[in-house]
């Protein structure tokens, strides 16, 4: 036991230096859309060419965690929408104007830009040939065909300005709508699983798809038109980042926001060369931009990844060895402890993570106590389950020898039940590694980033470069426990090859 | 040197052991003995405190049993399973010591030790390198044996040792426990249903059944005075093949 305790132990600490962070910069945040983190990229880079430490987390998720993280200090800085700020933000309060949406962000501590200037509103999608068939030129149009199949994104389906107030302003008779990633909606577009998306007008896509954008007769979107929020006390800290921020105003087009969205999305551009050229246009600048090698990714996102696994596993042994040999110990009490960690496993990762933000924020902290807590359920489950299986009359002869409880736990049970235990460990840990890929919509990195810019991007090596890694670490691991299963598993325990002589 | 007080035992509210008194003499073999579910099991069980009676008390050496002073009493006396109870993970001579290296004795000692016992039970220090997957049925049961007299004990408790053993390493195990046991001259309480075997091994027997002590007394005197007609029946029903064939001799 005592090596198997050092063997783990060695293995965490190895990983524990990375960890170490700066908290002087300011954190930038985007959305996991390729515009948002365009436009934090060009407010990184606009903050960093003027001298002011910025940092981009890049891609988090979605505008209530970036909300979250923004009011919790977590982040300083991100861009939005108007129209998300009043129907999403500050849901149900009476906002007309820009002044007021001011006043009202001003209660959170937060500071909003003047608009960047284009209008990136929601708009509905269909496929040329779609069109054609149903002659749809008008989002009224869609009221005499209720067969057609709706596809939006989940944001859409839920916000306050979303599907059910917008079906109730066009009285739309359809029923067949389905909640999907925004990118994969282009994807069942084209392959004709779904008829109608939402879109963003500013979307690169529709240009490349060809896609036929229905008029917005009973004017129903509002604007949408692009800001940047910041924390108030930042004015405090950094007093000059108002002015860079304001400076930013007023400049982005729509044409010039829809050739940059396709800069990156259609012609394999990187953001921050995207952002780069458009700031050197504009203000004559040239920022240095890191441009990360594949080798250099998968060291920094190996780094992460492992940083998540290693920590949360390493805790979740502690914790959940003792809790085993606990219930082990008293059957009631056992049932107790297996019911809780098996209902914190029924807890969907996103959900749980999405739970972490209020209490941790976002990046590592809240990534490790989700990982952490899924990886309870099986070390419990085995540890308890190899202790309880330990024949009676072995338990009798360790009792009846003298031994006490601690001793016979020590020197006897344990023993007996580490093929349990290590088989429970190598199952949490299998679990985590695939686990920890979610870790990337929180923005603690990791073999999920690749995945999730892949995705986005709808770049498959990219998509490989993260799903490679994170089969191969779970099969090392895997392999490194069936090796320490040999080493640590006493020669009487293991199954024979040969019969005794 | 052992002594049971009007015990009562119940398992979820049957009574398996009814107001049960008997005494272990120091230095005899005492053998407890009847059919299956007769309670000898759960006796020998409540005299190393693997049970604990409703009624009654139990003391060995003058000692009241008490779950304080239950784990002091097993370091001083043996105790051996049917199976051998040996721990899987551990070579034989590591079970052998466990107790020993526990309580920290002395080294040297201890070696001395082994080598007696290995002397005593016929048993190679060879064969104590291996695990208990990789012994015999009857080397697991002698080095049971060996780790249940590592301490040198007053007493020694046997659950159907041969129990699991086939007939021919039975009877020679039989024959050598008998041996070690005069060789020793200690204090042993052992359980089986052979009668054989009783009546090889015991100064003294006890007969049971259902929880309740019919006799308690030498061969001879169960054979020549039966307190109970089951006792002959017992005694006469394990005869019966000898008997057959004596018959058949004849």
């Amino acid at each position: 036991m005592k090596y198997l305790i050092l063997y783990l132990t060695a293995f965490c600490l190895g990983t524990l230096p990375i960890c170490a962070e700066s908290n002087l910069e300011l954190q930038i945040g985007s959305k996991k859309f390729t515009e948002s983190v365009i436009l934090s990229e060009v407010i990184t880079q606009h903050l960093q060419s003027n001298g002011v430490k910025a940092v981009h987390k890049d891609q988090l998720g979605g505008t209530r965690l970036l909300w979250k993280a923004l009011v919790q200090g977590e982040l300083d800085i991100y861009p939005d929408y108007t129209g998300t700020i009043i129907y999403e933000i500050l849901q149900g309060e009476d906002i007309s104007s820009d002044a007021d949406i001011k006043v009202a962000l001003a209660r959170y501590g937060v500071s909003m830009t003047e608009p960047l200037g284009f209008n990136n509103t929601y708009a509905l999608g269909v496929s040329p040939s779609t069109a054609r068939k149903f002659s749809l030129k008008k989002i009224s149009d869609l009221s005499q065909h209720p067969e057609l199949r709706f596809g939006f994104t989940n944001e859409f389906m839920d916000r306050e300005d979303g599907w059910p107030s917008f079906r109730d302003h066009y009285q739309l008779p359809q029923t067949s709508v389905r909640g999907l990633d925004h990118d994969l909606a282009y994807k069942g577009l084209e392959a004709g699983s779904i008829d109608l998306i939402d879109l963003y007008s500013t979307d690169a896509e529709i240009a490349y798809y060809q896609l036929s954008v229905l008029e917005d007769d009973k004017n129903y979107f509002p604007d949408y038109r692009a800001v940047i929020l910041y924390r108030t006390d930042l004015l405090d800290r950094e007093p000059q980042v108002q002015t860079y921020l304001n400076q930013l105003s007023g400049i982005v087009s729509e044409t010039e926001m829809i050739k940059m969205n396709s800069d990156v999305k259609l012609d394999g551009k990187s953001e921050p060369e995207v952002a780069q050229d458009f700031l050197n246009v504009k203000f004559n600048t040239l920022s240095e931009i890191e441009i990360s090698t594949r080798l250099s990714r998968l060291i920094s996102t190996t780094r992460e990844h492992l940083f998540l696994v290693c920590i949360s596993l390493g805790a979740a042994i502690l914790v959940a060895i003792p809790l085993g040999i606990w219930g082990a110990k008293n059957a009631t009490l056992g049932q107790v402890i297996l019911s809780i960690v098996g209902i914190i496993q029924t807890i969907p990762s996103l959900a749980l993570l999405v739970f972490m933000i209020p209490l941790l924020g976002i990046g590592g902290p809240p990534a490790l106590v989700a990982l952490f807590l899924y990886s309870l359920l099986p070390i419990v489950r085995n540890t308890l389950s190899g202790l309880t299986g330990i024949p009676l009359d072995i338990q009798e002869s360790a009792r009846v020898l003298g031994l006490p409880a601690s001793a016979r736990l020590r020197l006897i049970e344990i023993p007996l039940a580490t093929r349990s235990i290590l088989a429970g460990i190598k199952t949490s840990a299998v679990i985590n590694v695939g686990t920890a890929t979610l870790g990337a919509l929180i923005g603690a990195g990791g073999y999920g980033q690749p995945i999730l810019t892949g995705i986005r991007l709808d770049d498959t090596s990219l998509i490989l470069e993260g799903a490679i890694p994170a089969a191969v670490l779970a099969l090392l691991v895997q392999w490194s426990f069936d090796f320490a299963e040999r080493t640590l598993l006493s020669p009487g325990l293991q199954t024979k090859q040969e019969t005794s002589s | 040197m052992i002594s049971l007080d009007h015990i009562t035992k119940s398992f979820n509210g049957n009574e398996v052991i009814h107001d049960l008194s008997l005494e272990i003499p120091q230095g005899k073999t005492v053998v407890l003995i009847g059919p299956s579910g007769c309670g000898k099991s759960t006796l020998l069980r409540l005299m190393v405190g693997l049970l604990w009676p409703e009624k009654g008390n139990i003391s060995i050496f003058q000692e009241h049993l008490t779950k304080n002073n239950i784990e002091n009493l097993r370091q001083q006396v043996g105790f051996v399973l049917q199976d051998g109870g040996l721990f899987p993970h551990m070579t034989a001579l590591q079970n052998m010591r466990l107790m020993a290296d526990y309580l920290q004795h002395d080294p040297q000692k201890t070696e001395y030790r082994i080598h007696e016992l290995c002397e005593l039970t016929h048993i190679s220090s060879d064969q104590l390198k291996r695990y208990p997957s990789e012994l015999s049925g009857g080397q697991v049961q002698r080095v049971a044996l060996m780790r249940a007299l590592m301490l040198d004990p007053e007493i020694l408790f046997l659950d159907e040792p041969l129990g699991a053993l086939d007939p021919l390493n039975r009877v020679s195990l039989q024959e050598e426990m008998k041996t070690i046991f005069s060789q020793l001259g200690k204090t042993v309480v052992l359980v089986t249903h052979d009668m054989g075997e009783a009546a090889s091994l015991a100064d003294l027997i006890v007969i049971m059944k259902d929880g309740y002590l019919l006799q308690y007394d030498t061969l001879s005197n169960l054979s020549a005075q039966p307190a109970d007609p089951f006792v002959t029946e017992f005694i006469n029903a394990q005869r019966k093949p000898w008997q057959q064939l004596e018959d058949q001799i004849k």
